[in-house]
């Protein structure tokens, strides 16, 4: 594969962390937006983005951990919050990196998100309400952009290696997550490298503009007939 | 409606348009209605007209859904005046009609604020309410933006998909409460008028030259969408939660 230039724009995602390792790695320049640079304040992240505007070949903006908050919890600080890391600083890393693509000509916007653009796990209702703002922005922004030489892609993971363990009153879908999976495990760390890889490339245009489920088939799995020895469906674990 | 004899619905930006068609048909229906509004209370004050002649219930309550002081006093109001609420329609928003670009930090985050940050605030006030109704329901006025990019607005298409996933969360947590919620989907609606303007010259499928979209092309009247809130509203509807219903003439197919 072709060496690139990405710059990974939210480290705290077990994930994107992967993902940086894994293109460091392999001698592509992977760089990460300090934590230091407000993902939503424009200015500040057009003067960290201008040094890296003639090389620069993709962007991958992960979505934030998970916030966990049900209907009950959330206050005007935490529907802030999440506006801004979820929805709002989607927007902002848009119109920065995407003027910048559309300047050259080319480059590739990727949306590291997550199955709450779709799937409702009672948890984190305004985390999922985030997602789902980033993924009609990832659609309008191939609209938009897309003209342009901008290739977006919108990928929704499973459940994060950061939060294994989640637990939703409401939902099963964490309960006994492994057997939530048709293959009875989870997905292991550093399984999305290749996939973000390849949406880097020139290669992945035909999927520009696509919603890429990567969750190990866990969404639409329902659970196999056979019992498993030991084990109920819905165990806890 | 029997049914509807005493419920009480509040509807979001019920003055105009949508909202407007919502109320005639609740009130239309029996249901008592507070008709929320914020920068036309001129047309609140026709549509509470219009309701009052064809012999339905309602008042207006002026207040900006992105001030949650102003979302609180609007519901203590309608209790205080018809002792339960039953109903929650959210559809007071907002549609600048801008382009990525030209969004900036401030004027999207307003947005936010008032687009999805109105519905949850409207809810979370409403729901002690709801949980004391037999038929507790909400109904999100979303957009066939939440789910179709048009380039047409991206802060607005971002709200709307926010609105689908809201709606999905919400009726999952509720589902124990036994309340309903659900979203609309809304196509092309005939209004009086929009809050922002397009930038170009939109033209119907039929105008562009294609009579076999004939069918298609023809906007939704709010009544129409009044009729569905009144069916998700009711006791028929018990079984559907965390839904989105399109109402569009079926423009988005073609």
């Amino acid at each position: 594969m072709e060496k690139q230039t990405i710059v990974i724009t939210d480290l705290r995602t077990q994930e994107a962390r992967d993902a940086l390792a894994c293109f460091a790695a392999q001698g592509w320049e992977a760089v990460a937006v300090p934590e230091d640079v407000c993902l939503w304040d424009e200015a500040a992240l057009s003067a960290f983005a201008r040094p890296f505007a003639e090389t620069l070949t993709a962007v991958i903006h992960p979505a934030p951990p998970l916030l966990v908050c049900g209907f009950e919890q959330a206050d005007e600080a935490l529907f802030e919050r999440a506006g801004n890391e979820g929805a709002i600083a989607a927007w902002c890393v848009t119109k920065v990196f995407g003027g910048i693509f559309r300047e050259k000509g080319s480059g590739s916007l990727i949306y590291l998100n997550s199955i709450h653009a779709e799937k409702p796990v009672g948890r984190g209702f305004l985390f999922s309400m985030g997602c789902a703002a980033a993924q009609m922005l990832a659609r309008e922004a191939n609209q938009d952009y897309g003209p342009d030489g901008v290739r977006t892609y919108f990928v929704q993971r499973g459940i994060s290696q950061d939060d294994p363990d989640g637990r939703s009153d409401v939902s099963p879908l964490y309960f006994g997550v492994d057997l939530r999976y048709p293959s009875r495990r989870m997905p292991e760390r550093g399984s999305l490298n290749a996939l973000l890889a390849f949406l880097t490339t020139p290669a992945a245009a035909p999927l520009m503009g696509s919603d890429l489920r990567a969750d190990g088939g866990m969404t639409m799995y329902y659970g196999h007939r056979r019992k498993v020895e030991g084990r109920e469906y819905y165990e806890r674990k | 409606m029997r049914e509807n004899e005493d419920r009480v619905a509040l509807v979001t930006g019920g003055g105009k348009g949508v909202g407007a068609g919502v109320v005639k048909a609740l009130c239309g229906a029996g249901v008592r209605c507070c008709i929320n509004c914020n920068a036309n209370p001129d047309m609140a004050e026709n549509t509470l007209r219009l309701v009052r002649e064809a012999g339905g219930e309602a008042f207006i309550f002026q207040a900006d859904v992105s001030d949650p002081a102003q979302v609180s006093a609007m519901v203590d109001a309608v209790v205080e005046r018809y002792g339960r609420l039953d109903i929650l329609v959210n559809n007071a928003a907002m549609q600048p009609n801008k382009y990525i670009d030209e969004y900036d930090a401030a004027s999207l985050q307003r947005l936010w604020n008032i687009n999805i940050g109105g519905y949850w605030r409207c809810a979370k006030a409403a729901i002690p309410h709801l949980r004391r109704s037999p038929l507790g329901r909400i109904v999100n006025m979303a957009s066939v933006h939440a789910n179709r990019p048009t380039c047409f607005d991206a802060g607005y298409s971002m709200t709307k998909g926010a609105i689908r996933m809201f709606t999905r969360e919400l009726a999952l947590e509720l589902t124990r409460d036994r309340i309903t919620v659900n979203a609309i989907t809304l196509g092309g609606c005939r209004i009086e008028f929009k809050t922002g303007h397009p930038k170009w010259d939109m033209k119907s499928p039929l105008e562009v030259g294609n009579p076999a979209l004939r069918g298609v092309s023809r906007l939704v009247e709010p009544g129409e969408v009044g009729q569905t809130v009144l069916f998700l509203c009711s006791e028929a509807a018990s079984a559907i939660t965390g839904d989105c219903i399109r109402i569009d003439r079926g423009l988005v197919l073609v």
